[in-house]
C-alpha cells in the first residue's frame, strides 16, 4: 500500500483498495471492474479536498460527524468531529494523531509513524483472497441526488465482515458505505449529507473545536525505552498459537498505553482487510491497575480481555465479537 | 414528529432531499435527539423495506420486517400523500408499527452483537501459526452458534480508548473508520461499572 493510502480514510475503505484492487488474480479487467473502482476510490480519497457531512447509523442510533479532509503541498491533514454526541475529534497532520476526549478530560496522541512499515507490511491481498471475500458490482442507484456505482465485499464466512460501498460516479468518492455481517445484514452504516470538494480549505476547519484547559494530555506510541527490555522479552514469546482463517500475523512491536509505564508488547494479525490487534501485558501483580475480562463493543468492531498465564491479553479489531474472542484465547507463550 | 419531516427523512434516505432541505433536516436533527432516533429507526426499516440491491444477502431481515409490516392492519383511512411521490416508509405508516417494525430490526441486531463463544480447539480447527507458518489452514469448520446468555461484558472505557486508539494506526484504514466512529460515539465511551475491573483471572 502506498503512502498516501494510510492518511486517506477516516471512513473508507481505502484498504480495500490498496489490498484488493493490487491483488486482483486477474490479468486484465474492464473498465467496470468493481476493483478498479475501488482503485478509483482510493485515489480520489488520498488525493482529493474534501468537507462533508455523514450520519453514522448503528443498531437505530445516529451520529453526526464532519470529516475534513486537506492535502497540500503533499502535507495531509484529517479531522473527524462529532457534532451532537460525544463532543470528540480526531486531528491527524502528517506528524500526530491526536484524540480528544471532553468526556474524559483527556487528550491522547499517538505520534504517526509516515514511515513505519505499518501499512506497507500488510500482506497483500492475492489470489487467496477469493477464498475468504466475494467483490462484484450490484445495480448502480443514486445516492445525495448523484449517479452511484454500487459494489460490494462480501465476507464468506462469519470471522470477518463485508462492505458495501455507493461511490459517486464522477469522482468515485464514497457517498454511502454499509457494513455488513457474513449474512449481509447491516450493521453500521455511513450516509453523506453534503459532500464537498473545495479547492482550497482553511487551516480554521481543521482546527480542532475543543477547549483543551485543564485536560490531560497523554502521550502513547511505540515503546522506546530499553530499560523495559526484560519485560519487553518476556512478552514477545506470546503469540496468537490458532488463528481464524486468511489471518497472519503482521506486525510485532511494543506499546505504551495511555499512562502506563510497562510498555505491552502489541500484535497485529490481519487478512488482508480486516485487522485484529492483540495486546499483552505483564503480569497484573505490579500494575495499579486491575484485570479484566469481557467483551466490549467499539463502534462496529470489538473487543475481548482475558488473562491468560498472569498476563492481560486484549484483542480488539474491525470484525466479529467471536474473532477478537478466539485470537485472544488462543494467545500463549509459545517456546523459542 | 410531523409528516414533513417524514417526508424529508425518506426522501434522504432515498438519496432524492435537495441539498436545500438536506441542510435543514441537518439542524433539525443536530438539535432534536428524539428526532435522530427516528432517524436511525427510519433508516433501519427504509434499508429493509427497499431491499438490499444484493437482495438475497438481507433476505433474512427483509422477510422478518415483512412479516412484521404484514400481521398489522392497514391504517383506517389509509394514507394520505401530499407533494413527494409514496415513499417506503408510508407502506409501514403510523409511528406503532413502525415502532414495532424498527424493535424487530433493531432487536435482530442486537442480537448478533451477543457474542458466540468459540474458542480455538473447540468448535473448530484452525490455523496454526507456529506450526504452518503463514500457511493457509487445509480445513476448517465454520463457527457454532452462539452461547446464549453470554453477553458482552463492557471494559472500563478509558483502557478501551487506549487499546482502541492504539489499534488504529495498525488497523486497515477501512478498519479505521469503524473502529474511530465507534470511539467518537458517546454511547460506545460510556464509563462502565467497576465489575469488569474487579472480576478475578479465571
Amino acid at each position: 500500500m502506498t503512502k498516501p493510502d494510510k492518511r486517506a480514510g477516516w471512513l473508507i475503505p481505502c484498504a480495500v483498495v490498496g489490498v484488493l484492487a493490487l491483488g486482483s488474480p486477474e490479468a486484465s479487467r474492464g473498465a467496470d471492474d468493481p476493483r478498479d473502482w475501488l482503485a478509483k476510490m482510493n485515489q480520489a480519497l488520498a488525493t482529493l479536498n474534501y468537507d462533508g457531512t455523514f450520519f453514522h447509523l448503528t443498531e437505530g442510533r445516529v451520529e453526526t460527524m464532519r470529516i475534513v479532509h486537506r492535502v497540500r503541498g503533499g502535507q495531509v491533514a484529517e479531522r473527524l468531529q462529532s457534532l451532537d454526541g460525544s463532543g470528540r475529534e480526531f486531528v491527524r497532520n502528517n506528524d500526530n494523531l491526536t484524540c480528544y476526549l471532553p468526556d474524559q478530560h483527556t487528550v491522547l496522541v499517538e505520534p504517526r509513524q509516515g514511515h513505519g512499515p505499518f501499512l506497507g507490511s500488510l500482506p497483500r491481498f492475492g489470489a487467496d483472497a477469493d477464498e475468504f471475500y466475494r467483490i462484484e458490482s450490484l445495480p448502480a442507484t443514486r445516492v445525495l441526488g448523484r449517479a452511484a456505482r454500487v459494489i460490494a465485499v462480501t465476507p464468506k464466512d462469519q470471522f470477518r465482515f463485508g462492505y458495501r460501498l455507493w461511490l459517486d460516479e464522477k469522482t468515485a468518492m464514497p457517498l454511502k458505505t454499509q457494513l455488513c455481517d457474513s449474512h449481509g445484514q447491516v450493521i453500521e452504516q455511513i450516509l453523506f449529507a453534503r459532500l464537498e470538494m473545495p479547492e482550497s480549505i482553511p487551516d480554521s476547519d481543521l482546527a480542532p473545536a475543543v477547549h483543551t484547559e485543564g485536560m490531560r494530555w497523554v502521550r502513547q506510541g511505540p515503546a522506546l525505552d530499553m530499560a523495559h527490555d526484560n519485560a519487553l522479552a518476556a512478552l514477545s514469546a506470546f503469540r496468537a498459537s490458532q488463528l481464524p482463517p486468511g489471518f497472519r500475523l503482521t506486525v510485532t512491536g511494543a506499546q505504551t498505553l495511555g499512562e502506563a509505564s510497562v510498555p505491552a508488547s502489541h500484535l497485529v494479525y490481519s487478512d488482508g482487510l480486516a485487522t485484529v490487534s492483540v495486546f499483552v501485558e505483564a503480569g497484573t501483580d505490579s500494575k495499579p491497575q486491575a484485570p479484566m475480562q469481557g467483551l466490549a463493543k467499539v463502534g462496529s468492531g470489538y473487543a475481548f480481555s482475558t488473562v491468560i498465564q498472569g498476563h492481560q491479553v486484549t484483542a480488539v479489531g474491525e470484525v466479529p465479537a467471536q474473532t477478537v474472542e478466539f485470537i485472544a484465547h488462543s494467545v500463549t507463550s509459545l517456546p523459542r | 414528529m410531523s409528516e414533513q419531516i417524514r417526508e424529508q427523512i425518506s426522501a434522504f434516505l432515498d438519496g432524492e432531499l435537495p441539498s436545500s432541505e438536506t441542510e435543514l433536516l441537518l439542524k433539525r436533527l443536530a438539535r432534536d435527539a428524539q428526532l435522530r432516533e427516528s432517524f436511525g429507526r427510519y433508516a433501519l426499516i427504509g434499508e429493509a423495506c427497499r431491499g438490499s440491491p444484493h437482495e438475497h444477502l438481507t433476505r433474512g431481515l427483509s422477510a422478518r420486517i415483512n412479516r412484521a409490516i404484514d400481521g398489522e392492519a392497514t391504517p383506517a383511512g389509509g394514507s394520505v400523500h401530499r407533494g413527494r411521490a409514496r415513499r417506503w416508509w408510508h407502506p409501514v405508516a403510523g409511528a406503532a408499527v413502525a415502532a414495532g417494525v424498527a424493535a424487530v430490526a433493531v432487536v435482530a441486531l442486537q442480537q448478533r452483537a451477543v457474542s458466540p463463544s468459540v474458542r480455538p480447539g473447540v468448535a473448530m480447527v484452525a490455523q496454526n501459526i507456529a506450526a504452518a507458518h503463514n500457511k493457509e489452514p487445509v480445513m476448517y469448520t465454520t463457527p457454532a452458534p452462539a452461547a446464549l446468555g453470554e453477553a458482552p461484558a463492557a471494559l472500563p472505557a478509558a483502557r478501551l480508548t487506549n487499546y482502541v486508539f492504539a489499534h488504529s494506526k495498525y488497523s486497515s484504514v477501512l478498519g479505521q473508520s469503524n473502529v474511530l466512529s465507534g470511539l467518537l460515539t458517546a454511547a460506545d465511551a460510556e464509563p462502565t461499572p467497576a465489575a469488569a475491573e474487579t472480576r478475578s483471572a479465571p
